[in-house]
């Protein structure tokens, strides 16, 4: 049981980096990015190369931040035109792309089967490992945030937030939109392939499941409900969000329900609660702290 | 040839009922609704209960279209109304949650499982060297006659009219004394009856399940953008594009290309070249082959 504990709250640490990446799109620029999960396929991918090419470990690192970081800038180049529900819907699509182009290319990505065997992460401190893991993810995450709230608070942070709330008015006061845009798919990208390295290395398998469109949205609940540009937030709905999806079974079990019933459940909550914080509480859990002295 | 050209016809069918559904609700609220899909699934479901109840096909097949349509309007007003006075960004992650909790209904009443209609299957017809079932051509005539009235409503009837003049400046057309939530939601009726339909000629000549939804979703948007989004008639081009890309992926013996006598890339890149389109042309011309949007920042 306290293992079990120790795995949710490492992936939850994973998926709070990728909340806080989402966040620093969505939630403070105002980019509807609907295909997040590709830019943390390319970490995972990038590990799985690293182990395929029988590279250090290492390596998977910077190779999966370089295949982001281009991606990421294609997903910019495509919202220069585009407004924000056509972008979502151009996000989604490339995301899609990737995704079956990665499970029918079978020599490059292992196809459906993926690739496994990647080394595991303090494998030789047993029976600690699980918990170095944890504290490894637990300090990412911190260092992670402490980056994105010292960029928030920048004066590069307060032009993200004037292109969120008036375009116009930004562009007009001489901000070139694009370059912030891109600098910051740039930095969201690196952060999320950065937690898909970490998240490959603790599965220890990378295959083409991990990238379906329904784990954006499962990022996407998080950022909602944990409160849309509050940073700290979306690490508590991240954690919120992963407890009550792994203890979907165990509510199964205890009222002995069909098996079909776990991935109901799964949807509902996160499609449930999407709707729910946006109807009712659509600043979320912990809303957007507005003004204030920015700590300068 | 001739098969080519009737799978890229029937292919276009599937999609074409759907899109101009999304097309012609995005015309009005300006959001592209997602649960549309899931719409389209439901009135599936529901026609195979009535069906599968004694009912004949045709008026199941009405009820169901009917029952959608009212569907369509109760979360309209219960969820897009609210959701929209904030932002057409978060309408659209609004329906993305509404398909997510569909999806979840579906799977509790009706399990993972494949359901088809329980009709007669008649050997294929051959015309001009052509398989063409008899569902195929109840699916050709049922998608005609629905965008035939559709087209009807929106060009002849006052209704029409109406719907037009909010569409094009909402603002004025309520000055002018338009009830624009009313013709709103007729539109959002509308939108779900077609969508139903399009749910249940394609269940008529395959079969249903949960993720069928999901699967159309981008092949849909892709016909709807490519013909404009809000622009109605011209997600019939849109689909019959994606369609065409759809059946020459598949179909093309692109061996030459890779050094091999034959060579057919795998079905699933079918969707590929769908996404792939809408892709491109979100990249080089965002509002579609024809049209109409006013140009945003």
């Amino acid at each position: 049981m306290f293992d079990f504990f120790i795995h949710v709250a490492s992936i939850a640490c994973l998926y709070g980096v990728l909340a806080l990446s989402l966040n620093l799109q969505a939630g403070f620029t105002g980019l509807v990015n609907f295909g997040l999960i590709a830019l943390f396929g390319c970490g995972t991918y990038g590990a799985a190369l690293a182990s395929g090419m029988g590279w250090h470990p290492l390596l998977g690192l910077p190779a999966g931040i370089a295949m982001a970081a281009l991606l990421g800038l294609f997903y910019a180049r495509l919202g220069r035109k585009l407004s924000s529900d056509y972008w979502g819907i151009a996000t989604l699509s490339i995301a899609e792309i990737i995704r079956i182009s990665v499970t029918n290319e079978q020599a490059l990505t292992g196809g459906a089967q993926g690739i496994s065997g990647l080394p595991l992460l303090f494998a030789g401190l047993k029976p600690y490992d699980g918990v170095a893991r944890l504290a490894l993810y637990a300090a990412v995450l911190a260092l992670v945030w402490l980056f994105c709230q010292r960029l928030v608070k920048s004066a590069f942070g307060l032009s993200m937030k004037l292109m969120r709330e008036e375009p116009q008015l930004a562009r007009s006061l001489g901000y070139d939109l694009d370059r912030i845009r891109r600098v910051v798919m740039l930095v969201s990208a690196a952060i999320a392939a950065f937690a898909g390295f970490l998240y490959a290395h603790y599965l220890t398998f990378v295959g083409p499941d991990q990238l379906v469109s329904p784990e954006t949205f499962l990022i996407w609940s998080m950022v909602i409900i944990g409160g849309i540009a509050n940073n700290r937030g979306v690490i508590a709905g991240a954690f919120l969000m992963q407890f009550a999806m792994a203890y979907v079974p165990f509510v199964k079990d205890a009222l002995d329900l069909p098996t079909d019933f776990v991935a109901a459940a799964r949807l509902i909550i996160v499609g449930g609660g999407l709707l729910a914080f946006l109807l009712w509480r659509p600043k979320g859990l912990f809303p957007e702290k507005v003004g204030g002295s920015n700590g300068r | 040839m001739f098969q080519f050209i009737f799978d890229t016809l029937i292919r276009s069918v599937d999609l074409a009922l759907i899109a101009v559904a999304l097309s012609a609700v995005y015309s009005l609220i300006k959001f592209p609704n997602v649960a549309l899909v899931q719409y389209a699934v439901v009135g599936a479901f529901v026609a195979m209960s009535l069906h599968a109840a004694g009912l004949p096909i045709l008026l199941a097949g009405l009820l169901a279209a009917l029952f959608v349509g009212l569907l369509a309007v109760l979360f309209n007003v219960l969820i897009f109304e609210r959701l929209l006075k904030v932002d057409s960004a978060i309408a659209l992650i609004g329906s993305l949650a509404l398909s997510m909790i569909l999806s979840a209904v579906f799977l509790l009443t009706y399990g993972p499982t494949a359901y088809r209609f329980k009709l007669e299957v008649t050997p294929a017809m051959r015309i001009l060297g052509a398989r063409i079932t008899d569902h195929q051509i109840t699916t050709l005539v049922v998608t005609a006659i629905s965008l035939g009235l559709f087209a009807l409503v929106l060009f002849r009837t006052s209704l029409g009219r109406e719907m037009r003049a909010t569409a094009t400046n909402g603002v004025l057309a309520a000055a002018t004394g338009i009830d624009t939530r009313r013709v709103t939601n007729v539109v959002v009726f509308l939108s779900g009856m077609l969508a139903a339909l399009g749910g249940i000629t394609l269940a008529m000549r395959g079969s249903v399940s949960i993720d069928l939804g999901t699967n159309m979703l981008l092949p849909v948007f892709a016909a709807a953008i490519l013909g404009g989004l809000g622009n109605a008639l011209g997600a019939v081009v849109g689909a019959i594009v994606i369609a065409a890309a759809e059946t020459v992926v598949t179909n093309t013996n692109v061996g030459p290309l890779v050094g091999a006598d034959f060579y057919f890339l795998p079905a699933s890149y079918a969707p590929v070249a769908s996404f792939a389109i809408l892709v491109i042309f979100l990249l080089f011309r965002p509002r579609g082959l024809f049209v109409s949007e006013v140009s945003r920042v």
